[in-house]
């Protein structure tokens, strides 16, 4: 019995995909139709049309969600380390999660206006800019939770030993911060990419990103397009999750 | 050393800058906006917007439609994920199950609430299949479980997006803090299937991941994409509501707009600190000072 739970449960998991993939392939989808009427490909050929801007919007996706990730990851690197070090570091955690707490789309709605003034509205930039400052306290919190004493030791060390700045980052720092720096990367990515309130607004629909691709869909009633544009939504996650978990489980067999 | 400390006064200013300092100048122009100071129709201070928000129905009506779905979708999920996490810790650590179980976190609340649309609506996949096995002779007669004043869907799907990562967590709880020793013990004492669920498991279990289970309460009462595409207009979540009155080409609603989103900021720091003082030791770390 729990072994037949347990398949039950695993072919759950996977239908989503599934049915999304088949919505993707289908044509007419009549009542009461279990499946499509119609299954073919060209769904999937009209992604690669240019005035279909799909391609390109996946693409503009990634540029925003990795130019988000790599800012975030770096600039959080150095801000984090001197907060964890500092005495005010409970203050500047608590402040770290309200902006993290609060909705991003309650965000947008408190900064559209300074969005509004800088022209940014409407802008790739703006929405890098606004996914940036709701990812960055994220950042933060992953990154605090690894700065401890012993790798400020090792730190020092480094430096009583002769090290220049540089190269204790380069030979000591770094390769201790793999994990936190890849983890961090991969959040933020994630957060980027699944975001849709906030970019929707302060994009105010002219970045068309896939999240807001899906919705676009969805009010032309248009399901076919919305399951494909789904699909390339969960595409990327996927392998970052992969790659994510296969990294760790790397790393336990290290420590070990 | 001087150089240090300039760099130690840099990041902490640039913490500032980036995190508090857009949160709080979003606030002051929400709140110069919601007492008639700025905006469009502004004609000088008033407090209409707030005497609106405070007195009438449609914010405390939404805040508590956010919190009946947050906390209902919360029991669900933590019944299902600690039952799982429990009796199949032993697949969840290796097997196709140890990895399956990461799948779902890859799908976002926007796809999540599209699934949920195509397979729950009244012509959805569930409904057809109804139809095709004879239990409904009609699309009308399948319930309703989207746009419904309840908001099953909102909480179905919501239950599907957070309930693995809870597995997880707490399988992965279940092995770092020693649970199934704890659990030999109280049975070597006498302990009784019931009494080591009740007394031990369960209390570990669920004390270790209580900050997050109160993040994630006020994370679900925050979701917007998911009520946008399966909720209706009435009662709506709060997010979603804040966003109507704010996009409405009413322009007398943006104050009021303004005024509830001010509210539920402040209501969001409010339960913050009371986490931060109730629970010291997931905020406060033992690191030494420099």
């Amino acid at each position: 019995m729990k072994r037949i739970l347990q398949y039950i449960f695993m072919i759950s998991i996977g239908f989503p995909l599934v049915f999304l993939l088949v919505l993707s392939l289908g044509r007419q989808w009549p009542y009461p139709s279990v499946f499509p009427k119609q299954m073919t490909l060209a769904n999937w050929e009209f992604m690669q049309e240019s005035s279909s801007k799909l391609f390109q919007t996946f693409f503009t996706s990634l540029g925003i969600s990795l130019t988000v990730a790599f800012l975030v990851t770096a600039l959080c690197f150095f801000v984090s380390k001197r907060i964890a070090y500092s005495k005010n570091r409970n203050t500047y955690l608590v402040l770290a999660y309200i902006p993290y707490l609060l909705s991003p789309v309650i965000l947008a709605v408190i900064f559209q206006y300074y969005f509004n003034i800088a022209q940014l509205t409407g802008t790739a930039l703006g929405v890098i800019i606004a996914q940036f400052l709701i990812a960055f306290p994220f950042g933060v919190i992953i990154y605090l939770n690894f700065w401890n004493e012993n790798l400020k030791a090792t730190e020092e060390l480094s430096y009583t030993l002769g090290g220049s700045t540089f190269q204790t980052f380069k030979k000591v720092l770094f390769p201790l911060s793999k994990n936190a720096i890849l983890l961090c990367f991969f959040q933020v990515f994630l957060i980027s990419w699944f975001e849709y309130g906030l970019t929707n607004l302060i994009g105010i629909g002219k970045v068309r990103t896939l999240t807001v691709s899906v919705f676009n869909f969805v009010n032309e009633a248009n399901i076919f397009y919305a399951a494909l544009a789904c699909c390339l939504l969960v595409v990327p996650p996927m392998i970052l999750v992969y790659i994510n978990k296969k990294f760790i489980f790397f790393v336990e067999k290290n420590e070990a | 050393m001087r150089q240090k400390r300039r760099y130690r006064n840099f990041s902490n200013l640039l913490f500032i800058a980036i995190v508090t300092l857009p949160v709080a100048s979003g606030l002051v122009y929400a709140l110069l906006y919601s007492l008639g100071f700025i905006g469009l129709l502004n004609k000088g201070f008033t407090t209409d917007a707030w005497e609106t928000i405070l007195l009438g129905k449609p914010f405390w009506s939404s805040l508590g439609f956010s919190f009946y779905i947050a906390m209902v979708t919360i029991i669900i999920s933590l019944t299902v994920s600690l039952s799982i996490a429990i009796s199949w810790r032993k697949n969840l650590n290796k097997g196709a199950l140890s990895s399956l179980i990461y799948l779902p976190l890859c799908f976002p609340g926007t796809v999540m609430a599209f699934f949920s649309y195509q397979t729950l609506s009244k012509s959805g996949l569930l409904s057809r299949i109804g139809f095709q096995l004879g239990w409904i002779d009609d699309l009308r007669m399948f319930p309703s479980w989207i746009n419904d004043a309840y908001g099953i869907g909102i909480i179905i799907t919501s239950v599907l997006l957070i309930t693995p990562f809870f597995i997880i967590l707490f399988s992965n709880l279940y092995t770092s803090e020693k649970v199934e020793e704890y659990v030999q013990l109280a049975k070597t004492f006498g302990a009784s299937k019931r009494q080591v669920l009740l007394k031990v498991t369960l209390p570990i279990l669920l004390k270790k991941a209580s900050v997050t289970i109160y993040l994630f309460i006020i994370f679900v009462m925050g979701s917007y994409e998911v009520p946008l595409l399966l909720g209706r207009q009435d009662p709506q979540m709060i997010s979603v509501a804040i966003l109507q009155k704010i996009q409405k080409y009413n322009l007398y609603d943006i104050p009021k707009g303004y005024a509830m989103s001010v509210l539920y900021v402040v209501l969001v720091i409010g339960v913050l600190f009371i986490l931060y003082r109730k629970n010291k030791t997931f905020f406060k770390t033992e690191m030494k000072h420099s």
